[in-house]
């Protein structure tokens, strides 16, 4: 045998796969554990035969960057085995993630808890910036929880490094709620900005428990933006005419961010208007977040591990991470689509194999 | 692997002071010393050397003997072309310099793994430039690929790409020094007395000693920083001179100036492409000692597949034979399997 076999087949034994938890187009996410010492992890395995291409895109952002960062607000890639044709990602297990937190009524959030998950968010996006490299696909159900409280950073299969200035990327990414009016223009040349847009969505999520800018389609998403936070102006935006895909939408008035968060501080909706200004050269950058003194000012962010999390049920609900690729298999080059905002990343079933099989024979297609 | 050999560095997000530079793969995998980057090779020849002679032994005893197998130099000499190949493939493509960059990079790393006598560095190429094209984010299908290169299948691209991968231990993001080069070249516009005539002229020079650093095992001992202004100080001496003292203006004498002369010696030595006389020698003989396992058709080859049938097979009937007591339990749905290891390849979902 290869060395480069045995070095695999070595690492392989390290991981064993317990329970199928999930399935999508592109991957089968198991619940695992370090055959050593017991420790739970994810193993995402990746089917690669099917690609005609080769390794596809998402699985190779993916393993390129998370190979790469190391921080304690960004999900830790243990390890990458192959075995036949599969790719396999071995992941830090994570309880939960935003999304379920947001939906779970029956937690109540304070103030001081929605500080903590966005410093978090903002130390890990920090990171990420930090090494040169656009998430492009954040919102709730990417943000996962440890069973410590703290918050992850998940899912780079669309993530990419910075291009250079003048450097063409493509405008079709990020989950449409979280898209930035820029994106949604056609800007093929952006920057951080994108990231932090979807950040200042997460925000305005978190003390509304709902959506904040649900659009029902592109055009939609730019107008209920414009419905929220008013239609830009030049001065607000200069030069937004000029964008590829520009169309004008119509006039709505400015309604201060104080109508809707009756409840947020001053600080608190300072911070969230920097990070939804729509000139993303003005916007806030994570860097300077951080150093915003919302999070310096009382109330103090809540302890990680106080945080409002969902009761496990008998056996926890599990969740089902990044199961559907952003890579269309019928498609004729290795292309990225972002997903419809709709499209179920995440499925929780109910204890019981019976009912765990029924619903991972579902298709998990929504497309549009 | 090395890589996983190495617990060394601390990873740790909050270490003070660790550079984003030394928290990448390349850094913590894939920095060598000279010295064990000779270790290395020798090391990996010598087994491959025994492994494909047993090989060959089981093909037909007694056939070793008369085989005169590549030594590890010989083996880099014919990696050292291939690399210098790249170039040209990636000019007829058009690919941006990251690509062929990284693929170069590729290359060497894969053959600190494997040795060309299992592997053809020709078929290696071009499944390197392949993978590069989609890690540095410029894809192209492979149809395409193949199509623009004579006598070349898309299998025999995909066929290895997995083993590339492997051998590369997924770590596909690599710091490069010609963006540290522009980096540098950033730098000098702004340098107060630079001779502004001759500075486009010594960027492009250093740029071409960049080119040539990639034929060499630079990148395998230097940072890519150190790299960058070892070429700006062969294209122009002064004006690396003058860049590191605006860099540290409180030090007479940078000490990052003494690093640059080992580099500037191995470019300069080491930086062309090898003779092709004496490759096309070294591929004959190649041709004689390769790895019968790996060549389609000979009695190893067989051998090994069939033993690998026998394995997958055997598995294969556990697997329903677990099944099938499950079902005599009484249990279609296996609950009694649930809180057992999954097997590790299993077929059923591979459809």
């Amino acid at each position: 045998m290869d060395a480069v076999e045995k070095a695999n087949a070595e690492r392989q034994r390290r991981w064993a796969k317990d329970q199928k938890i999930g399935e999508g187009t592109y991957a089968v996410v198991y619940r695992g554990r370090e055959v050593a010492t017991g420790r739970k992890v994810a193993i995402k395995k990746i089917k690669v035969g099917q690609f005609k291409d080769g390794l596809d895109m998402s699985a190779i952002r993916e393993v390129k960057y998370l190979r790469e960062l190391k921080h304690q607000n960004v999900i830790e890639l243990l390890d990458v085995f192959s075995s036949k044709t599969n790719l396999n990602l071995v992941l830090e297990f994570l309880d939960t993630d935003l999304e379920l937190v947001i939906k779970d009524r029956s937690l109540v959030f304070l103030p001081a808890d929605i500080k903590s998950w966005m410093a978090m968010t903002f130390r890990g996006l920090e990171f990420c910036h930090r090494n040169f490299i656009l998430h492009r696909d954040l919102k709730p159900n990417n943000l996962l929880i440890a069973s410590d409280g703290q918050l992850k950073l998940a899912d780079f299969g669309l993530a990419r490094d910075f291009a250079d200035p003048g450097y063409k990327m493509t405008c079709q990414v990020i989950t449409r709620w979280y898209r930035p009016p820029e994106l949604l223009f056609g800007c093929r040349y952006y920057s951080t900005a994108v990231d932090i847009w979807s950040v200042g969505c997460i925000f305005a999520e978190l003390m509304l428990r709902t959506p904040y800018l649900p659009g029902e389609s592109d055009m939609d998403q730019l107008k209920t933006t414009f419905r929220a936070l008013g239609t830009p102006t030049e001065e607000d935006w200069p030069g937004h005419t000029k964008l590829p895909d520009y169309v004008p939408l119509g006039q709505f008035p400015k309604t201060p961010l104080r109508d809707l968060f009756t409840a947020a501080s001053a600080d608190c909706l300072n911070l969230l208007s920097k990070c939804l200004l729509y000139e993303p050269r003005r916007r806030i950058s994570a860097k300077d977040a951080l150093d915003h003194p919302y999070f310096f000012a009382l109330p103090y962010p809540t302890h990680p591990s106080k945080l409002p999390k969902p009761i496990p049920k008998r056996t926890s609900s599990l969740p089902f991470e990044e199961l559907d690729g952003n890579t269309e298999p019928n498609s004729t080059g290795p292309g990225v689509k972002a997903n419809p905002p709709n499209k179920l990343k995440r499925k929780h079933s109910d204890e019981g194999m019976i009912e765990r099989s029924k619903s991972i024979a579902r298709k998990l297609d929504f497309s549009q | 692997m090395t890589a996983e050999l190495s617990p060394s560095t601390p990873e740790s997000s909050t270490a003070p002071r660790a550079t984003l530079y030394e928290a990448s793969t390349q850094y913590r995998h894939w920095r060598y010393s000279l010295q064990q980057l000779a270790h290395t090779r020798a090391a990996l020849n010598t087994a491959a050397v025994s492994a494909i002679r047993e090989a060959f032994e089981s093909d037909e005893p007694g056939s070793s003997s008369n085989v005169s197998f590549l030594s590890a130099d010989e083996e880099h000499l014919l990696v050292k072309l291939y690399v210098g190949k790249i170039s040209q493939l990636c000019g007829h493509f058009r690919f941006p310099e990251e690509v062929e960059a990284t693929a170069a990079t590729y290359m060497k790393r894969f053959y600190l793994k494997n040795t060309v006598m299992d592997w053809h560095p020709k078929n290696v190429m071009l499944t390197a430039l392949f993978l590069a094209t989609k890690t540095t984010n410029h894809p192209i299908s492979l149809e395409a690929y193949t199509s623009h290169i004579p006598k070349t299948a898309p299998s025999d691209v995909l066929d290895l790409e997995f083993l590339v991968a492997q051998s590369l231990g997924f770590d596909f993001a690599v710091w490069h020094a010609h963006r540290s080069l522009w980096g540098l070249w950033l730098d000098i516009q702004s340098l107060p007395d630079a001779p502004l005539d001759d500075l486009r002229a010594s960027y492009d020079a250093a740029l071409k000693h960049v080119r040539a650093s990639r034929l060499t095992d630079a990148e395998l001992v230097y940072a890519p920083s150190q790299i960058a202004l070892a070429c700006l100080s062969l294209a122009s001496p002064p004006l690396a001179v003058a860049w590191a003292r605006s860099k540290f203006p409180a030090i007479p004498d940078p000490p990052v100036l003494a690093v640059l002369e080992p580099i500037k010696d191995m470019i300069l030595k080491d930086g062309s492409p090898p003779e092709v006389e004496a490759v096309r020698e070294v591929d004959r003989r190649l041709k004689l000692c390769k790895n019968p396992e790996k060549v389609v058709g000979s009695t190893a080859y067989t051998k090994k597949k069939e033993e690998a049938e026998r394995k997958a097979d055997e598995k294969r009937r556990r697997k329903a034979d677990d099944i099938k007591r499950a079902m005599e339990d009484g249990d279609p749905f296996g609950s009694e399997l649930a809180g057992r290891a999954v097997d590790d390849d299993d077929d059923d979902d591979e459809d």
